[in-house]
């Protein structure tokens, strides 16, 4: 085995491990808050889905317009978001229905 | 005295309403750090000192600390308590509580007060903390553009308090005088040909505001509408049709629901205040708190699990470590009343129930405080810093695949999740949960965990029958509780609980160091629950399974042969020997030992024919021909049904019905060894009495917990039941697999 091809088998390992770590990136664009992957700052867009969650979130603090911080990305259950000084804990049967983009 | 005035104290979830309830009642109701911990209503009578006249008086106000919410839409529970109190009890002053350092969010809420029209005072909470944070509240420009008092206050230190009941006695004469919020052009018009015809059929006029009701039939409010139903179904029916009719013209131009709107309005009315400088903030807004950085490593997804198993572990090493002391002493100090009681009453009866009936059955039970009360102390520090709604947080994502909610966590970890806890202030705990099918689902499957009453058992026979691998059966048996627990929690969802899963939506309250009178509290509110519950209940029970294993004894007949038979053991020895072998001495001679072993064989076959003969051994004896299908004899079942009443009473019953007589929940050698020689007892029998021990009905306590809990003792009977022929098909599926395979 050249030395080349070490470096080549090496750098593809190391590849595979980064893809395995490390998050995807997030384009800058209207996506539903449980697909955000990195922890930020993000502005509500709109939420959607049954009418009741649409007030309830609204009560919360969770409404278009508003800048909020993503402190623990949701990773298949929950996500935590922080809001007008108040840390938030959503599912991701609600994260699915807010849309958000990067503020 | 002036006439008592009523007030109620209202706001979002840990805002402080209990802490400053506390404070000026003097009452010592439970305050965690952990959302939802008021779900009813509680009310305290105190005197104020009047400091606002220059008269002084002393005036008597009754305090009701209600339910946190967020809104005062029926969305959940708490909503419909707080709103149903408020305009059926229609207090004279309501404080709403809010936290100066979150105002914009817990504005949402008093907007909604000022459009019920009830005489309102904001009580501005954690002005410190807002000041750490660099926000300044300029309360006299908050005050005259809401039109409402503004108090400043600290409620854990109690500061401001006082000036805030001064304010608030003013308002007592006040009449509700409901506000109006513009909710733009097409909203307005809608609500007003809503409040025409809400007015002239004066539909629900008696409990709300004409404009309020109209709002909730725009916010699609379940409870009014079906309230509005009752009422009057020919008005409830035309508006209906009205709101569907600004509904769709509103989905169809804005693309959102009234609701929506309303809440945009609602925050617009109050960034509009706050804007005109009554906020401003000294610091950058998007900086994060230490409370955030803190939480972006405990909530990590690798690193916030891993610190969460080492933080259950610590309390469970502190639980066991710190109770270990307390625990033996209290045990010596039963012994000594033991002996005392004996050397000290007369022999019969009521030496014998007050020997092992009382002071046995109760201090097997009191025995457990020293560690259930550090076992609460612990918990009380992770739920008032806030960590439990972490864990709760981290949790959800195993336990929605099972059914249950993220809240169920502890729970399962107080039951003896970790080896040793008890099912009982388990069972209380489930009280966090908002669904009644999640809820009802973890109440039923928390006994599944081995309490630190099964753990001697479980540890018993694993010594008698796998003593080569001890820890890693322990350990097996540990893990197949949790998986037992968890299988039988999504049995229930999948049947008789069937339900969707509850949104976990929960604000996390910030970090906070846990106050040392608020830890006091909390642990000896709980210990003494347990100490009056679970002592009354084992006094009984205690009683009771020693009158089942001693009446109705021997017929006169058999014990007069027993007699017969230690008289005709005596009698070829000499009467020195005679009294050497009932001395108390250890080192006696050969002939005094033989007969000792003669009397004790003769002693030993009185106690168990006596016992097949009393009312337990009946029942051993009538069970036996369905127990022999998991392998127990009558002798296992007397045990188990003791275990009915309190799993403690398993081994020293297994004792006394092995005629072992007293036998200690430490001295587990000897009826291990006897077990072990026992031809009814093998290894297959050990894991089939294991599971069924370890599954089978909770204690009696547990149960009447449940039925508490449960609000209907049919569940509790449905604890019984299902857990005891779970058990039985599982112990019984093993036994036979076992005795096939040899």
């Amino acid at each position: 085995m050249t030395f080349k091809t070490l470096h080549q088998k090496c750098a593809c390992l190391a590849d595979k491990v980064k893809n395995c770590v490390r998050q995807p990136y997030c384009p800058k664009q209207i996506a539903p808050l449980s697909d955000s992957c990195r922890s930020g700052r993000i502005k509500i867009c709109k939420v959607t889905g049954d009418r009741k969650l649409c007030a309830r979130m609204a009560s919360l603090g969770v409404y278009p317009g508003e800048e909020v911080e993503l402190i623990c990305p949701e990773n298949g259950s929950q996500c935590l978001l922080k809001l007008q000084g108040a840390t938030l804990s959503l599912d991701s049967n609600t994260t699915k229905n807010i849309l958000v983009t990067k503020a | 005295m002036n006439q008592n005035i009523r007030m109620a104290l209202v706001g979002n979830p840990n805002a402080g309403k209990t802490t400053l309830f506390n404070t000026l009642t003097g009452a010592r109701q439970h305050v965690g750090n952990y959302p939802g911990i008021t779900v009813d209503y509680k009310e305290g009578d105190f005197t104020h000192k009047n400091q606002g006249n220059i008269q002084e008086d002393n005036q008597r106000i009754t305090l009701t600390d209600l339910p946190g919410t967020y809104s005062l839409t029926a969305y959940s529970v708490e909503e419909v308590v707080t709103r149903e109190y408020l305009v059926n009890a229609k207090p004279q002053v309501v404080i709403n509580i809010v936290d100066a350092s979150n105002l914009e969010r817990n504005l949402y809420l008093s907007t909604q007060f000022l459009e019920l029209g009830c005489p309102l005072i904001i009580a501005l909470n954690m002005v410190d903390v807002a000041k750490d944070r660099g926000i300044e509240i300029k309360v006299e420009k908050l005050a005259e553009l809401l039109g409402v008092p503004v108090a400043p206050i600290i409620a854990r230190s109690g500061q401001g308090a006082s000036a805030l009941i001064d304010q608030a006695i003013m308002l007592a004469e006040k009449p509700w005088q409901p506000r109006d919020i513009s909710y733009g052009e097409d909203l307005d018009a809608a609500i007003m040909e809503l409040i025409t015809i809400i007015s002239e059929n004066n539909f629900l006029t008696h409990t709300y505001p004409a404009r309020f009701t109209a709002i909730k039939y725009l916010e699609h409010d379940d409870q009014i509408l079906q309230k509005g139903q009752e009422d009057d179904s020919a008005t409830a029916a035309r508006l209906e049709e009205k709101v569907t009719q600004v509904s769709d013209h509103l989905l169809k131009t804005m693309d959102a629901y009234p609701e929506a709107i309303i809440a945009d309005h609602r925050y617009g009315f109050i960034k509009s205040i706050l804007r005109q400088g009554v906020q401003t903030h000294t610091f950058d807004t998007d900086r994060l708190y230490t409370s955030d950085k803190i939480d972006k490593v405990l909530t990590n997804r690798l690193l916030g699990p891993a610190i969460m198993l080492l933080v259950l572990f610590g309390l469970y090493q502190f639980t066991f470590t710190a109770s270990e002391l307390p625990v033996a002493w209290l045990e010596s100090l039963f012994g000594l009343i033991g002996d005392q009681a004996k050397s000290l009453l007369p022999d019969g009866p009521v030496k014998s129930m007050i020997v092992s009936g009382v002071i046995n059955g109760m201090g097997g039970v009191l025995g457990f405080v020293p560690l259930i009360m550090f076992m609460f102390l612990g918990i009380a520090v992770l739920e008032d810093s806030g960590y439990l709604a972490r864990v709760a947080f981290m949790m959800d994502r195993i336990f929605r695949i099972f059914g249950l909610h993220g809240s169920s966590v502890m729970p399962f970890i107080v039951s003896g999740g970790i080896a040793g806890g008890c099912a009982v202030p388990g069972v209380m705990a489930t009280r966090t949960l908002r669904s009644p099918k999640e809820r009802m689902a973890t109440l039923l499957t928390v006994p599944f965990m081995n309490c630190g009453a099964k753990v001697p058992v479980i540890a018993l026979l694993i010594g008698a029958f796998f003593s080569d691998h001890k820890a890693i059966y322990m350990f097996l048996f540990t893990m197949l509780s949790w998986m037992v627990a968890l299988l039988a929690a999504k049995l229930l969802r999948t049947t008789v609980l069937r339900g969707p899963a509850t949104p976990f939506v929960m604000e996390l309250p910030p970090y906070r160091f846990p106050t040392l009178r608020g830890l006091a509290i909390h642990t000896w509110e709980r210990t003494w629950q347990y100490i009056k519950k679970a002592g009354t209940v084992i006094l009984g029970i205690s009683i009771l399974l020693w009158a089942m294993m001693t009446y109705p004894g021997l017929p006169a007949a058999k014990m007069a042969g027993f007699e017969q038979q230690r008289r005709a053991a005596i009698s070829p020895f000499a009467s020195e020997i005679v009294s050497e072998s009932q001395s108390e001495k250890e080192e006696v001679s050969e002939s005094a030992r033989t007969l000792r072993r003669q009397l004790a064989a003769i002693n030993d076959q009185e106690s168990e024919q006596a016992l097949r003969s009393s009312i337990a051994g009946r029942i051993g004896i009538a069970l036996e021909p369905v127990s022999r299908l998991a392998g127990f004899d009558w002798r296992t079942n007397i045990a188990l049904v003791g275990g009915l009443a309190a799993k403690e009473v398993i081994i020293s019953t297994l004792g006394t019905a092995y005629s072992m007589g007293k036998v200690e929940a430490d001295a587990s050698d000897s009826l291990g060894q006897r077990l072990t020689r026992d031809p009814n007892w093998n290894k297959v029998v050990a894991v089939s009495a294991l599971i069924f021990i370890m599954f089978y009905a909770p204690c009696f306590v547990t149960v009447v917990c449940i039925a508490r809990e449960a609000g209907h003792w049919g569940w509790a009977l449905f604890s019984i039941s299902f857990n005891t022929t779970f058990a039985f098909l599982l112990a019984a599926a093993v036994y036979q697999i076992g005795r096939l395979l040899g």
